[in-house]
């Protein structure tokens, strides 16, 4: 196997656990990347990027006081945002169907599910530099286009309708195969923590996660 | 919501900075090193989790005690549980993830707290502690798995 020489990418890293932050810088290193910033939230994060030409960020989603998701959606759509087309891997153990499609309608490139290794990490790298997706502007979205199957061949700015029936689809041949109950998606949709209605969503394994967001 | 979207072509894709193959390129043996890079990692793992029950004891005593509203007391032991279940696998430990993610799926249904309430909670902190006590790395084997019994029946009577 001869892969990618990542020693020319800046990677910054968000997590307010130091133990996770030097986890991941550990692997990092182990893989040749030379060049990685850290940061303890998302809004030192976010000051990080204004001096830090980070190529990749490696994202936890529970911090604060800016969570993982605000940080996502500061950098895309925040209008003093430095870099709103950085690649961005969202990094948690909160792996519900509902928690994977709310970090993709962020503006997530990848979703890495805790617990993690190396071949992990490098996977969700190696997907961002072998599939580079055009970014989508649509309604309140502005991030990678979340329709990684079609890979239409483009020049410049074009316009299409937003097709809202595939990703229900998808959401929903993922909801068969877990035999979820019907309504789920409703509960889900509300993204709430603890609803206090004693329902649980399963948790996704990485394969199910990929095999979602790849429709 | 309109149903137009535009699309737009990022200014610059990571192929342009990463070469295929040659020295220093990623390959089995630098997985290999990164994977055991976490190996080497386990032994501070240890230290870092008895800090964490360090932190999550204290927050099951605030919660114990009603110092606050208890949406954050919960919240808080949420957290710890949250980040242990996390690292534990991370780090070899599959078992700290098990319990640490069947603590985060009571905690996280949960408004406010009973005496039964706690008393789970506890359960599930003090299985926590022992599996670092123990030593009790990736399963647990047959005493992780004796643990995990030993849980759901302890929690099902409380």
């Amino acid at each position: 196997m001869a892969d990618y020489n990542l020693s020319r990418l800046n990677f910054l890293i968000v997590d307010d656990n130091k133990h996770m932050r030097a986890l991941v810088k550990s692997i990092l290193h182990a893989l040749g990347v030379k060049s990685i910033l850290e940061a303890g939230d998302g809004a030192d994060a976010f000051k990080e990027l204004r001096h830090f030409p980070a190529d990749l960020i490696i994202c936890d989603w529970s911090m604060s006081p800016l969570d993982g998701l605000d940080f996502v959606r500061m950098v895309r759509t925040g209008t003093d945002s430095p870099n709103p087309f950085v690649p961005i891997i969202m990094l948690t153990g909160h792996t519900e169907m509902h928690r994977v499609m709310e970090a993709r309608d962020s503006g997530v490139h990848e979703f890495l599910a805790k617990p993690i290794s190396a071949k992990g990490i490098y996977s969700r790298i190696r997907a961002i530099i072998e599939s580079p997706r055009p970014f989508i502007r649509a309604g309140l979205y502005f991030g990678p286009d979340r329709r990684r199957k079609e890979n239409p061949n483009y020049n410049g700015v074009e316009r299409r309708k937003a097709d809202k029936g595939e990703v229900e689809g998808s959401v929903s041949s993922i909801s068969d195969k877990l035999k979820e109950p019907s309504g789920n998606e409703d509960k889900a949709a509300s993204g709430g923590d603890g609803g206090g209605d004693g329902g649980e969503a399963p948790e996704l394994s990485q394969d199910e996660i990929n095999a979602l967001l790849n429709g | 919501m309109s149903d137009d979207s535009e699309i737009i072509t990022p200014p610059s894709n990571l192929q342009s900075k990463v070469q295929k193959g040659g020295p220093g390129a990623v390959d089995l043996d630098a997985i290999e090193r990164a994977e055991q890079v976490i190996a080497n990692l386990a032994d501070d793992y240890v230290n870092w989790a008895k800090e964490d029950l360090v932190k999550l004891e204290n927050a099951y005593k605030n919660l114990k005690e009603g110092k606050g509203d208890q949406k954050e007391l919960l919240l808080g032991v949420f957290n710890v549980a949250h980040d242990m279940k996390g690292q534990g696998g991370s780090f070899g430990y599959e078992l700290m993830t098990a319990v640490g993610d069947k603590l985060c799926r009571l905690v996280e249904k949960l408004d406010k707290v009973g005496p039964k309430e706690i008393e789970k909670i506890r359960i599930y902190v003090d299985a926590m502690q022992v599996i670092i006590s123990r030593g009790l790395k990736g399963d647990g084997g047959k005493e992780g798995q004796q643990l995990l019994m030993g849980l759901e029946v302890l929690v099902q009577k409380s």
